[in-house]
């Protein structure tokens, strides 16, 4: 009962993403890997992701298969890694970009999203 | 100046400058949007605490953290002349959790620490939507009620899964005065809106005058600079199944 509730409550996490630099960092694209999470409810799949100094409308979603969904986010502005405090890594990045496998089957045509206080939340209603 | 606190894998405290006793002892360990390590850190630097000493254990991960160019342990002790604080800054690997929870309440006995208080994450999942977050108090003792002036919901049923239970349990057994404070947060991002609200209870509990205008200014960089700890701290917290705490409350009180 307890275990059902929880379920219901909180959906199944997924979060399965191990960034290969640290940070999820992409040299070639100038992009971090954002944290993200993804719950598997009844009816649908949530999922949200952490996206600090980014405008809601340089937030751009694409499902390049039926197993995913992908996230483009331009920054606000550059970041270097120095300013972050990390001293010893030269860089910087302009973007976060996240490809996040879907582990159930979606009606991506009625994937519906809203951006509040930096966080993207994602609802796609499950199919059979 | 050092002290072995337990037999338990080479647990120890290492007492590097003067710890005051009969002072308030606070606890920030990553956990749940990292609301505790991020209000500890901001007490540490609001307060100006120095460094009092550090956590070492086999159990930790074979790292160090540099600060001002020296070799620190990740687990750090901070104090004045009333207050300590204790700050991780790496996730508690489930195994040391059980010793540092027995450890940490033999030295508090010894230093006659007079409240311990331990600031930690609630997860909700309608996070976005909650401009103010909640602050709920689960207590080692009733008596502790009036001492909450009002800043923070008592908790009175549930689980709380991680350090923070263990140490509420024996403090209590120890008849040591224990608040943990559970700050509504998002689950694996850094929050320092909740470690604000955190903050701000801590502040009439303890009736400091801590800034926290600085903690939401800064939130963007902080949630930030915060991702890979939060990222490992997440690993951590779904080996210690620290989900439990959303079960139904248990049936028998």
């Amino acid at each position: 009962m307890s275990s059902e509730s929880n379920k219901d409550h909180m959906g199944s996490r997924h979060s399965d993403h191990s960034p290969i630099h640290g940070s999820g960092w992409n040299t070639a694209s100038a992009s971090i890997e954002p944290l993200y999470n993804l719950f598997v409810a009844v009816s649908e799949l949530v999922l949200t992701v952490d996206l600090p100094y980014v405008n809601e409308k340089k937030v751009k979603l694409r499902c390049p298969t039926k197993e995913a969904i992908e996230i483009f986010a331009a920054t606000t502005r550059k970041i270097t890694f120095h300013e972050l405090g990390a001293k010893h890594r030269h860089g910087e990045f302009t973007s976060y970009h996240a490809r996040i496998k879907i582990p159930v089957r979606v009606d991506q045509k009625k994937i519906k999203s809203k951006f509040k206080n930096g966080v993207l939340e994602i609802h796609v209603p499950r199919t059979k | 100046m050092s002290e072995r606190l337990s037999e338990d894998d080479g647990f120890q405290i290492l007492e590097t400058g003067s710890i005051p006793t009969n002072a308030v002892m606070i606890n920030g360990l990553p956990d749940v949007g990292l609301v505790g390590l991020l209000a500890a850190s901001h007490i540490v630097s609001s307060l100006k605490l120095y460094e009092a000493g550090s956590i070492e254990s086999d159990l930790l991960p074979p790292m160090i953290v540099l600060h001002g160019g020296l070799p620190k342990s990740p687990v750090r002790i901070f104090a004045d002349d009333s207050t300590i604080v204790l700050l991780s800054e790496t996730a508690i690997p489930v195994p040391l959790i059980r010793p540092l929870a027995t450890g940490l309440v033999e030295w508090a006995q010894k230093k006659k620490i007079r409240l311990m208080m331990s600031i930690g994450g609630m997860a909700v999942a309608n996070r976005q939507d909650i401009d103010a977050p909640k602050v709920f108090a689960a207590l080692s003792e009733k008596s502790l009620e009036d001492k909450l002036g009002g800043s923070a919901e008592i908790l009175d049923e549930g689980y709380i899964v991680g350090a923070y239970g263990l140490l509420l349990r024996k403090c209590a057994q120890s008849s040591i005065p224990a608040i943990s404070l559970l700050t509504q947060s998002y689950y694996n991002y850094p929050d320092p809106v909740a470690a604000a609200a955190a903050l701000t209870s801590v502040n009439k509990i303890l009736q400091l005058k801590i800034d926290v205008g600085d903690l939401l200014k800064r939130g963007e960089e902080i949630r930030l600079r915060s991702k890979d700890i939060m990222h490992r701290t997440q690993e951590e917290m779904s080996r210690m199944n620290k989900s439990h705490e959303y079960d139904l409350p248990p049936l028998y009180g």
